[in-house]
């Protein structure tokens, strides 16, 4: 496996690059994916509401490249404004499954660094991080807008210096990541996407992509039927 | 009719309900206590006869010393202009899996997402009332949260692991044998 | 997700389908789901999904002193939190028989309607974003976050204050602040017409607000609606003059009402009180210099202070509609009971479920935004 940048192409295992381009081209490429990104912002918590300042006229987070994305299968950053609930832990992990790499985290407020004020709360998942993979925490209570625009050129920094590989990493300890979320939601979590099999298909599957807990979850899974109605009215 | 003609027709009424006790805490507050026999009674008055047509909400409150749970319903009226909260007590009974208490929905339709909320939050069952399904706590499997035997706290540190923090900067106090002085579970008052 | 996940769903025999809103959907307040049942494009019924939100505040708040939890009070409603902490110290003051020196109460009013003017600013936005103009949303939070500025100046915090004490105010408001206030206020004026001219009289959005989300007042009576949306149906309820709190009764103000009941009434409803706050500050900044005497009550040390026993419902008018707070005391260095009645637990559960029936998928999001519904009050 090479990669081309954040991109990861198959290679045959084994072949090295010979192009003297490639460097070029990988900078090439992180340039431009630092200047266009689209975020996607699940306001899960208090922390959404600096957000229209930051993205409206008057600190104008578009100057940088950054505009809001209102589905996950387009957005590039998705944006944890605040504390997680249990319930909407499980809405974020569905929602960032579904986001195409490259893809980025931000954790926005204290809350999701380690709880923050709720750290007695029954109700809220505490380390963000133990479930998803985050690129960078902008803490604050809440952080200012200038903060939240200084945290997303922290993040367009790491990716221009090719440094923005987290996500590599849900793939890499995919099983470290199941564990925790299978802790919180129960054995018989699952989600829709196969994340196994896009591991294996970017190349990215290593040693700790496989546990026990990705055995749990083959025992568990059900393949995916059509939605039935089931509200009850 | 003007606000002294609802107060005293106000207390004519309560006047009719057995065991009943009446504190004007305020011009415009009273409180009510009532066994929980002739609450719903007592509503159904204060609807139909006495204006109070706005539940502005149902607290509870848990009593595990009394094994008692406390329901206050607090109602205002727009004529009156006074708000009369309704004090009643129910057997916390332990034993069973819920308390149980008959629903004013039928008297006031507001009651259903309180009604709702404290099954979720004390697991008192109210009969009769439309909503009694889980409504904010889908996800939540353990006893109602809000009750005083359930210890958030222990909850919180049996479920979920903290961040270690513990920079650089820290080290070096550590080793010119600083540090923090009071562990933060230490402060507990 | 890979291709090969993907399946045909048979469709029902019917036209009715399921559409879910939220809880991560541009259409929707906040963190918050709605579920329909639809047919065609018209509403069958709707069911509202809350709890995303939740963190069990009042569960927080008996496991911290009484003094903490006027820090985590105000996130209970994230766009308009100087209510929660006035309401919270007004039941404090209530239970301990305190009395708020005049000064401390003049400058609770003046944050209290601030708050309330960029909150309605922050709707109006909101509200006009869901019908598809976006220049409105963009003037609202710009001409909301001057008003956060002065905040900034007063409190120290923009979006949470945390200024409000048991007995009074933290400190006293800092020198030319009435001043700077009073420039917002005539900026605001200015901006009167231009609002009237994109919004309020738009005929783009009053065609697209009239005769939606229609409710009239026997259903807002039954249904236990408060506030602007109250007030949009005709009867002139408001906590401020019929239940009135702090020195409300001194001042001199309309309770703005609307009859149609729609979500264009709402609207102006809103518009016309936002005036109306503009007017009291205006009072405020007349009479303020001239109340003298200390801001706050002297309590006791507020680590150790143990609040008599004793109960006590208190309600203010927030922007959403009447807030209450039910605290109970035993005598403990902690509350021994917190009972949040959010604002919005009627109109964004039982009220929305009703009106959403029979209406148009589209304009569901703006009965939404027009109800002014927030969500972590529904949950906590």
């Amino acid at each position: 496996m090479s990669k081309i940048g954040n991109i990861p192409v198959n290679a045959q295992a084994g072949k090295k690059r010979t192009n003297p381009l490639a460097g070029v081209f990988d900078e090439l490429v992180q340039f431009c994916q630092s200047r266009s990104m689209f975020m996607l912002h699940y306001c899960t918590g208090c922390g959404a509401i600096e957000l229209p300042p930051a993205m409206t006229s008057r600190f104008d987070m578009e100057r940088l490249g950054i505009q809001p994305m209102v589905t996950p299968r387009q957005a590039d950053i998705l944006l944890v404004t605040g504390y997680v609930s249990v319930k909407t832990l499980k809405r974020v992990i569905l929602t960032y499954e579904q986001m195409q790499s490259p893809k980025y985290v931000i954790g926005i407020c204290s809350c999701t660094v380690n709880g923050g004020m709720y750290w007695q709360s029954y109700a809220t998942a505490k380390v963000l991080n133990e479930y998803l993979p985050v690129d960078v925490y902008i803490a604050g209570c809440m952080p200012r807008p200038e903060a939240v625009i200084e945290g997303m050129r922290r993040l367009m920094r790491n990716i221009e210096e090719g440094k923005g590989h987290a996500w590599k990493d849900y793939f890499q300890r995919y099983d470290y990541y199941l564990g925790n979320q299978q802790h919180l939601f129960g054995d018989d979590w699952q989600t829709p996407t196969d994340i196994i099999g896009e591991a294996r298909h970017y190349g990215l599957e290593t040693e700790q992509t496989y546990g026990e807990h990705t055995r749990i979850l083959e025992q568990h899974q059900q393949p995916l039927e059509p939605h039935k109605m089931r509200i009850k009215f | 009719m003007n606000c002294e003609e609802i107060n005293l027709w106000l207390d004519t009424l309560l006047a009719e309900i057995e065991e009943i006790e009446v504190t004007r805490k305020s011009e415009r507050r009273v409180r009510v206590d009532v066994p929980a026999s002739s609450l719903p009674a007592l509503l159904e008055l204060l609807k139909g006869k006495a204006s109070y047509v706005h539940l502005s909400a149902i607290s509870c409150v848990d009593w595990p010393d009394d094994e008692e749970f406390e329901l206050v319903y607090h109602c205002w009226s727009y004529e009156a202009k006074s708000l009369l909260s309704a004090h009643t007590r129910i057997p916390r009974n332990s034993a069973q899996e819920f308390a149980h208490y008959v629903s004013v929905y039928d008297i006031y339709k507001p009651a259903a997402f309180f009604e709702r909320d404290i099954y979720e939050m004390y697991g008192i069952y109210f009969e009769s009332s439309p909503y009694m399904e889980k409504f904010i706590l889908t996800e939540w499997n353990g006893p109602p949260p809000m009750r005083k035997d359930f210890d958030a706290e222990q909850y919180v540190n049996d479920t979920f692991n903290w961040a270690d923090y513990h920079p650089q900067w820290l080290q070096e106090l550590e080793e010119d044998g600083g540090g923090i002085a009071v562990r933060p579970e230490d402060i507990r008052l | 997700m890979r291709p090969e996940n993907y399946q045909l769903v048979a469709l029902p025999n019917s036209d009715e389908y399921e559409l879910f809103i939220g809880p991560n959907h541009p259409g929707i307040e906040g963190n918050y789901a709605f579920k329909l049942k639809l047919d065609g494009d018209r509403v069958i019924s709707g069911k509202a999904d809350a709890g995303y939100l939740h963190r069990g505040f009042e569960k927080l708040m008996e496991g911290r002193l009484w003094i903490q939890n006027l820090a985590i009070v105000p996130r209970i409603c994230v766009p308009d939190p100087v209510p929660m902490e006035v309401v919270y110290s007004l039941t404090v003051e209530d239970i301990e028989k305190m009395e708020v020196p005049l000064r401390g109460q003049w400058i609770r009013v003046m944050q209290l309607e601030l708050s309330r003017i960029a909150s309605h600013l922050f709707t109006f936005g909101g509200h006009a974003a869901t019908t598809g103009m976006y220049t409105p949303s963009y003037w609202g939070v710009a001409d909301r976050d001057l008003a956060l500025d002065l905040f900034e100046e007063l409190t120290g915090g923009r979006v949470y204050h945390i200024y409000n004490i048991p007995g009074g105010v933290r400190r006293d408001i800092p020198n030319g602040f009435l001043d700077r206030l009073s420039d917002y206020l005539d900026y605001l004026e200015t901006r009167q017409n231009d609002y009237d001219n994109l919004l309020f009289t738009n005929q783009v959005f009053v065609k697209r607000a009239r005769n939606v989300g229609v409710i009239n007042q026997e259903q807002a009576l039954e249904w236990g609606v408060t506030g602007p949306n109250l007030r949009a149906t005709g009867l002139a309820f408001d906590v401020r003059r019929d239940d009135p709190y702090l020195i409300y009764n001194e001042l001199d103000f309309e309770i703005p009402t609307q009859t149609a009941g729609d979500c264009l009434a709402r609207i102006l409803v809103r518009r016309d009180e936002l005036f109306q706050s503009v007017r009291i500050l205006r009072q405020i900044i007349k009479h303020l210099p001239s109340v003298k005497g200390p801001v706050r009550a002297p309590i006791p040390n507020p680590l150790a202070w143990n609040v008599s026993m004793g109960e006590s419902y208190c309600r203010v008018e927030s922007s959403k509609g009447e807030l209450a707070y039910y605290t109970v005391s035993d005598g403990g260095p902690k509350p021994y009971r917190v009972h949040v009645r959010g604002a919005s637990s009627m109109h964004a559960v039982q009220v929305l479920e009703n009106m959403a029936v029979g209406q148009r998928i589209e304009d569901i999001a703006q009965i939404m935004f027009s109800l002014d519904a927030c969500p972590p009050e529904v949950d906590r």
